[in-house]
């Protein structure tokens, strides 16, 4: 008789079904989405492409810089690559509207550049990644983190010693 | 003449033919609305029976290899013509009353196992596997459930035909005028086991769930339709939605034909059978599983066969 | 010409669909029963219904990498579906192998083989993802019949 009254209940409370081909459908607030990467914070340390199961996540040197391909055909949503960036540029989305056409099958790819810059202490060519010296102490200055950029890591090397040296 | 038109009419247009064809893919749509409903679901629109057979017009026929071709595409269509000439056969209260030239009810009765030979047709002819399982399973289902209908049929003659001051009679028509005249069978007790027995018998003809071993879809993979497509798969759902006209009018008819006349009494049967497809296929569909063919059947051998028979004997004894 | 168009679009919403398995790890799978299954996502409002045999098929739904053993029985299965079809690769292994890719028991991706239309990115995805895919298949559908 349970089925009875479970069928009862169905009756009188209505589907429950969402909405959703016609209407919006609820997403978990921690739903792990589509990956978006942010260039500008990334450090180019390559830790999402080794940690990488699938092998979704490419660095490529190319003569602009360090670039950085991510096909989403190929990501299992694990959320690996969040999880090991030291700077937080991976980041997991909670968009899940990938399904496509196959015509765009190739092309639903994250990109993102490192570009490279002319070295402003010894005129090298060298990636401009943002260095996240969190042991340095004391710890770096504005001014001194802006200095640090500019430079290749050869002369960054050169620089913490020099800082360190001091008294 | 006039009459021979009534005939083609009634078998054509109404109440068979072009009728029951719309009423049976309501039925189907009725019934997967409210088994959705009955989940919790919101289900598909009501015409979804429908655009599925408009859709298989589209579609491409297949004959396999291996398949009797001739059969194989003869096996719906003497299913479906089957059907056809049987909805004509049943009346509707108050509404129609069957040429008596059409037949009685072993017609019917005979009419009614021709699906299920069309499907062992289908089944055999189509050479697969699945195919082949379908065909026995429907073999024995039918020889456990056949039995059981002649029972309860002759069950009905034989109380209308005593109550009628005669023998036996097979005529339809006067069962149903016996209960306008005498109150329903429904109302009877000395006919509730018979009734008890069509209630076991009509899901088995029908092939829904605790019987629908033979065309079982999660196990044989829907067995003797497995290799149909396309307008030939059309015609067995059309067959089917024909026969669940035929069956469900034909308990109305046996049970409970009270009903005023006119267009009322076709309101009144129409209603009496939407409820009886929801309360009788729907919920029965959704509330329990499939049995597996040994145990249907022992189960048929068993209990509906003994009600069928308790209520003959009764009906002889009072 | 009119009714047959007419026809036609109405035939559009009546698309039944079939699972092929080519080696997946029944994780898209029971995101696909979860479709039919679950009174929540409902495929049958969309006139959707999950058939037993191929030839009843109109659109196809591929998981799994397509193993070595299987993918002749696959190929041959799709052969097995009547014309107008459209195939839809769910799950990311279908698509381009996933986590199994360049390994030597799998043949992803399953385009090399067979004509996809829709992919379904995803290890799985959710149940609304394949529902939007499928809505897409049937947009592609209705172009085909």
């Amino acid at each position: 008789m349970n089925v009875l009254s479970l069928l009862g209940r169905n009756l009188r409370h209505g589907p429950y079904t969402e909405p959703f081909p016609f209407g919006p459908a609820p997403t978990a607030e921690r739903f792990r989405g589509r990956v978006v990467f942010d260039a500008t914070t990334c450090e180019g340390c390559k830790i999402c492409e080794r940690v990488c199961p699938a092998g979704a996540i490419k660095f490529s040197k190319t003569k602009d810089g360090l670039a950085f391909a991510l096909w989403h055909n190929s990501c299992v949503f694990c959320g690996n690559c969040e999880f090991h960036c030291p700077t937080g540029s991976v980041h997991q989305t909670t968009d899940w509207h990938l399904a496509h056409a196959q015509a765009r099958k190739y092309a639903l790819v994250e990109l993102g550049l490192l570009p490279n810059q002319i070295c402003s202490a010894c005129g090298a060519t060298a990636l401009a990644t943002a260095p996240s010296l969190r042991g340095v102490t004391p710890p770096l200055s504005p001014e001194e983190t802006v200095t640090l950029k500019s430079m290749c890591p050869k002369c960054r090397a050169k620089f913490l010693k020099a800082r360190r040296a001091k008294p | 003449m006039p009459t021979d038109l009534l005939i083609l009419v009634s078998v054509l247009i109404f109440p068979g033919g072009l009728f029951a064809f719309s009423l049976g893919l309501m039925l189907k749509g009725v019934d997967r609305r409210v088994a959705a409903r009955l989940q919790g679901r919101v289900g598909p629109p009501l015409l979804q029976p429908a655009f599925d057979l408009i859709k298989l017009g589209f579609k491409r026929t297949m004959v396999p290899d291996s398949a009797a071709p001739g059969v194989f595409l003869a096996a719906p269509l003497i299913g479906t013509v089957a059907m056809l000439l049987a909805v004509a056969l049943v009346p509707i209260a108050g509404v129609y009353t069957p040429d008596p030239r059409l037949g009685n009810l072993l017609v019917l009765l005979y009419l009614l196992s021709v699906p299920g030979v069309a499907l062992m047709l289908a089944g055999s002819a189509s050479g697969s596997p699945f195919g082949a399982v379908g065909f026995s399973r429907e073999m024995a289902l039918m020889l456990a459930y056949e039995a059981t209908i002649v029972l309860v049929v002759a069950a009905v003659g034989l109380r209308t035909g005593l109550a009628e001051g005669g023998v036996v009679t097979f005529s339809l028509a006067e069962i149903v005028r016996h209960q306008q005249e005498h109150g329903a069978y429904l109302l009877d007790p000395l006919m509730w086991p018979a009734l008890g027995a069509f209630l076991f018998f009509y899901p088995a003809n029908l092939g829904i769930v605790p019987f629908d071993i033979p065309e079982a879809e999660t196990e044989i993979l829907e067995g003797p339709l497995l290799e149909y497509s396309g307008p030939a798969l059309a015609l067995f759902k059309v067959m089917s939605a024909l026969k669940t006209v035929v069956v469900l009018s034909l308990g109305i008819a046996l049970f409970c034909p009270i009903a005023p006349h006119g267009i009322a009494g076709l309101a009144v049967w129409l209603a009496s059978m939407v409820v009886l497809l929801a309360v009788g296929i729907s919920a029965v569909r959704v509330s329990i599983g499939r049995m597996r063919i040994d145990q249907a059947f022992s189960f048929f051998l068993k209990w509906p066969l003994l009600l069928a028979a308790a209520s003959l004997t009764v009906v002889v004894v009072v | 010409m009119l009714l047959a168009r007419n026809l036609k679009q109405i035939a559009a919403r009546s698309p039944w669909l079939y699972r092929i398995n080519s080696g997946s790890c029944n994780g898209c799978d029971v995101e696909l029963a979860t479709t039919a299954c679950i009174p929540r996502y409902d495929v049958e409002r969309l006139g959707c219904q999950y058939c037993g045999s191929p030839r009843h098929a109109d659109i196809v739904l591929i998981t799994g990498p397509l193993n070595r053993r299987v993918k002749n029985a696959v190929l041959r299965l799709w052969e097995e579906i009547p014309d107008p079809k459209v195939t839809v690769a769910v799950g990311v292994c279908p698509i381009s192998g996933g986590i199994f890719r360049e390994s030597y028991a799998v043949c992803a991706p399953v385009d090399q083989y067979l004509p996809i239309d829709v992919n379904v990115p995803g290890c799985p995805p959710r149940p609304q993802a394949i529902i939007e895919g499928v809505a897409q298949a049937i947009e592609i559908w209705r172009t085909r019949l």
